[in-house]
């Protein structure tokens, strides 16, 4: 086991771990202000896929426009189905906004199925050879892939953590009833929510469909490694989902030699339970009181 | 067409024990189980594997309930610690990894090629035209007798208390019970259930492979739960009935509306499914047969 | 056996009641529709292949009937989704069975549903037919019920080996994905070529539905193979050759058609898929039976036929069962039916590409259906035999190259 291949499995760990971390991060958010596992993300994913192939495609825009139609369409996804489904749910329990989510993705994959077959299809862009840095092989598209999830996560963040609409959201995320009282308007803050969660998952989706193949289950398929993610970093973190998304590809990769293809899928689940034992409300988890 | 409905009976009693056994853990003990189909997979896998190796039926079922309650009472434990989201990721965790290695331990489970020829749930001697309504007798009682014994379960000292862990877990802890202890017994006899089930599920088909257990089904279940009345027994069997409608009612659409494709029907029915979920959680939180808002 | 189809005869006098409402009959004498089932993978694993199988048995039925029907009677469809799962499948048939009233159900894909499908409709008195690859299957085509259109797992190993074996090629890899297919093919050729003396460089067996397969590919890559073998489909084949030329791999594949198909080169480009090396039962493409599945394919599905071999198996399984109708007359049995299908499919009849032709043919003795899929051989467990295609990928077009003995 020379040191070469183990940095090209951590290579590989981090570009899947970075489309993870970025899943996780609209998932986390939807977690953290709304309170619920959003079981949706991945559908949210293969439709902004199909939006951006639709656009590159189809209409032969350039990448980075069709990119940005597939965010504003999924964002609007996102808001209806907050408008039609997951207001009226506002006062339920986590389990009840969780089914509903089920429901939701259920009723986006048939859509996508419907309309598109489930013939795969790919963004075809021309196949080039990755670079050698001495035996390390680094793949320009894979560049580009953790490039902009990381420059997604960024903005987020600059979002969350400097603008006042971030303040509000960490606000309603900590203790919506003290935000609620201290006046800030929930309503206003759960649309950007779900405005910025379906962009992100555009996003993740685009970035995995360019990565891969675009499939109507191609969301659905990695929802348990963001779901995964997302508690491993502490449910409302976004910080701890990317840590958690991250530390997920990598211990995945760097765990095959070992375990084989087959169980390093359950690697994540593994470091899950293990993580849990000790820290029950996951790595960045505040020692939040159930409820 | 008798025989027809035979199948979609039995189809529906394995699926009413699932079912039963989340309204135990969900309805009545508030456990978030999104492992249902591990459980119902290790049945399977369990029952198969011994009856297989010439264990009688009866003894290999038995055997399937005993190892479903295995990683029931440990994941018991590990959701004492935890808030229900998180319980809900980790079961929905530990199916995959149940799926995993049914498929990987090929030396004791034959990995992706299934296990074929499992012993009839009935006689194998019993004429071919009759078993399946034999088989369907033989499903009715032990749905019955799970009925029955869930019913005086929920109705003795300790189904109160569970009951009462889900209403007010402080409350029960001050008058000197031990929720966690319910808890976990509710986690295992559920999981004992879908352990059933999924043994019965492989005697009745003959053939099993990693392939058949998938999480949808877990969604399934819990559909049933949620439509029929969560915490209620009577909700349990009007839920799985809808849900068999739901799931094989879609069948029967084509054969009326002629020039619908099968890929068309497909895409109908996961849309049909999926609505119904958002429509009856926004609509009827409490189930068809669930108490009316309190 | 007379005592059984009163039964069922009584059975479909009360299902037929129930369901007068939307099913039309044939009026007067006119000899009874003979009704097929269609149970194929329209959603699930198979979903990919399902939908143009599920056409392939509609528009082959409907040739027949265009040609007069099978023995006078003409056929009719009823079409099902078997989700690529065995419990669904073993309800979808009993509904075929036993609402529907068919006499086969023909289409399935996954080892798994056929597994579970043909006792049941055995027990029945119903045909199966199928397109799996699981060895076990043989063991239940023992008594004409039940036939496969496509070869086993292991022999299309054995013939993957052979080819390399010709070719040269000294350090074969192999990459499987992880169900009985994928596995099956990789034993078969490991088997195969050990025996003849080979040793095997490196062997991965890969997870379906993942996001990448770098970690895999690395792992195969570090055994320096010059040829690697893939029992794989077109989706993870997409994902793994990408991973692979990106990796700077400059050897060999080989892979069977369904995954070196058009839609590869569509996703790859040309540069990428130069020289893969392609396996498959043998489309009689220059023949009839290949152009008229084509033709109606393309209509159908919008691409060429040859994407898809399990359409092609589909399409033939339709034929050759009205050519076997067609041999055994009108009042036949299923199981009387059953016993026709070697006398029109196996040597020794005149050659016939079509149902019209054969029609005509079998006037004037035993026939030999080529099929869209092959020569459409039938050994004694009901398995089809025949010999493999190689063709090669040249300047992102399929080229014909060599015919192997499976």
């Amino acid at each position: 086991m020379d040191i070469v291949f183990i940095a090209n499995l951590v290579v590989a760990g981090i570009v899947e771990g970075s489309l993870i971390a970025l899943a996780a991060l609209a998932m986390t958010l939807v977690f953290g202000v709304a309170r619920f596992p959003n079981a949706a993300t991945g559908d949210f994913m293969a439709f902004g896929a199909y939006a951006a192939l639709m656009a590159y495609a189809t209409a032969g825009l350039p990448i980075w426009l069709a990119a940005a139609i597939a965010i504003a369409a999924t964002a609007l996804l996102a808001l209806v189905s907050y408008r039609f489904v997951f207001s009226k749910l506002l006062n339920r329990s986590p389990v009840a906004n969780l089914l509903a989510s089920i429901g939701v993705a259920l009723i986006i994959r048939s859509a996508l199925s419907w309309y598109f077959g489930s013939a795969q299809r790919t963004f075809s862009f021309p196949l080039v050879r990755s670079m050698n840095l001495g035996g390390i092989r680094i793949h320009p598209t894979d560049l580009a892939v953790v490039g902009v999830a990381l420059a997604a996560m960024l903005v987020v963040f600059t979002l969350l953590y400097v603008t006042p609409l971030g303040r509000r959201m960490r606000a309603v995320a900590d203790n919506p009833l003290l935000a609620r009282a201290s006046g800030i308007r929930s309503a206003y803050v759960m649309v950007a929510l779900w405005l910025i969660a379906g962009g992100v998952s555009a996003l993740a989706g685009v970035l995995l469909g360019v990565k891969a193949i675009v499939t109507p289950e191609m969301g659905f398929d990695v929802l348990l490694h963001i779901f995964t993610a997302t508690v491993l970093g502490g449910i409302g973190n976004p910080l701890g989902a990317v840590v958690g998304g991250l530390v997920i590809g990598i211990a995945q990769e760097l765990a095959s030699p070992i375990v084989g293809a087959s169980y390093k899928l359950a690697v994540g689940f593994v470091v899950l339970v293990a993580l849990l034992l000790v820290r029950p409300q996951g790595l960045f988890g505040g020692a939040e009181v159930t409820r | 067409m008798d025989a027809y409905l035979i199948a979609l009976a039995s189809f529906g009693l394995i699926y009413l024990l699932l079912v039963v056994g989340l309204n135990l853990q969900y309805g009545f003990a508030g456990l978030t189980n999104f492992g249902v189909v591990g459980f119902y997979a290790l049945g399977a896998y369990t029952s198969a594997i011994l009856a297989t190796r010439g264990v009688p039926v009866p003894l290999a079922l038995a055997g399937a309930m005993l190892v479903a309650m295995v990683p029931a009472f440990l994941l018991g434990l590990l959701s004492l610690r935890l808030r229900d989201d998180y319980l809900a990721v980790v079961t929905l965790g530990f199916a995959e990894l149940v799926k995993l290695v049914v498929t990987n331990e090929a030396w004791l489970t034959r990995g992706p090629h299934g296990i074929p020829d499992i012993p009839p749930l009935v006689d194998a001697a019993l004429s071919p035209d009759l078993r399946p309504a034999v088989e369907l007798g033989v499903l009715l009682l032990v749905n019955a007798v799970a009925l029955y014994a869930i019913w005086r379960i929920v109705r003795s000292p300790f189904g109160r208390a569970i009951f009462a862990i889900r209403e007010d877990e402080t409350a029960v802890t001050a008058l000197g019970k031990d929720p966690l202890g319910f808890k976990i017994k509710a986690f295992m006899i559920g999981a004992a259930l879908a352990g059933l089930a999924g043994g019965l599920q492989a005697h009745h088909l003959s053939y099993i492979s990693p392939e058949q257990f998938l999480p949808i089904l877990t969604f399934y279940v819990w559909i049933a739960v949620l439509i029929g009345g969560v915490g209620t027994l009577s909700g349990t069997v009007v839920g799985t009935a809808i849900l068999i409608l739901l799931l094989e009612g879609s069948r029967f659409l084509r054969d009326l509306i002629p020039g619908v494709s099968e890929t068309d029907l497909a895409s109908a029915r996961l849309m049909i499914v999926g609505l119904a979920i958002v429509v009856v959680t926004i609509h009827r939180p409490e189930g068809i047969m669930g108490r009316t808002a309190k | 056996m007379v005592h059984l189809s009163r039964r069922r005869f009584a059975a479909s006098i009360a299902s037929l009641a129930a369901s007068t409402a939307f099913l039309p009959r044939f009026a007067g004498a006119q000899a009874p529709e003979f009704r097929i089932g269609a149970l194929c993978p329209i959603t699930g694993a198979g979903a990919q292949y399902g939908a143009g199988m599920q056409r392939a048995i509609q528009f082959a039925a409907n040739q027949v009937n265009a040609a007069g029907g099978a023995a006078g009677r003409q056929l009719r469809v009823f079409t099902e989704d078997d989700q690529t799962q065995p419990e669904a499948g073993v309800l979808a048939a009993k509904k075929l069975i036993e609402v529907n009233q068919v006499q086969a159900v023909v289409g399935t894909w996954a080892s798994g549903v056929t597994l579970a499908v043909i006792p049941m409709a055995v027990r029945a008195n119903v045909l199966a037919m199928n397109v799996s690859g699981a060895p076990d299957i043989s063991a239940l085509h023992n008594d004409g019920m039940s036939w496969r259109f496509h070869p086993t797992n292991a022999e299309f190993g054995k013939a993957f080996a052979a080819v390399c074996a010709k070719q040269g090629y000294k350090r074969p890899a192999l990459m499987g994905f992880n169900n009985a297919f994928g596995l099956g093919l990789t034993g078969g050729f490991q088997a195969a070529w050990e025996k003849g003396g080979g040793t095997i460089a490196g062997r991965v067996i890969y997870e379906p539905r993942r996001p990448s397969y770098r970690g895999e590919v690395q792992e195969i890559l570090r055994a320096k193979p010059d040829v690697i073998v893939m029992g794989s489909y077109l989706a993870d084949t997409t994902l793994i050759m990408r991973e692979a030329f990106q990796e700077g791999y400059e050897g060999r594949w080989i892979m069977p058609g369904w995954s070196a198909n058009d839609q590869l080169v569509a996703a790859l480009g040309p540069q990428a898929t130069e020289g893969v090396i392609s396996m498959d039962t043998i489309p009689n493409e220059g023949s009839g039976a290949f152009k008229s599945f084509d033709d109606e394919y393309k209509r159908a599905m919008n691409v060429s036929g040859a994407s898809n071999v399990f359409a092609a198996m589909s399409y033939d399984m339709v034929i050759s069962l009205a050519l076997a109708l067609e041999a055994a007359g009108p009042s036949a049995s299923p199981r009387e039916i059953g016993q026709k299908m070697r006398l029109v499919a196996n040597p020794d009849g005149t050659k016939v590409y079509g149902f019209a032709e054969g029609k005509d043919a079998l006037k004037r003795g035993k026939i030999n259906y080529e099929g869209a899929s092959g020569a459409l051989d039938f050994d004694e467990f009901g398995d089809v035999k025949g010999n493999f295609l190689m063709s090669v990928i040249e300047k992102g077009r399929l080229v014909r190259k060599d015919v192997v003995a499976g």
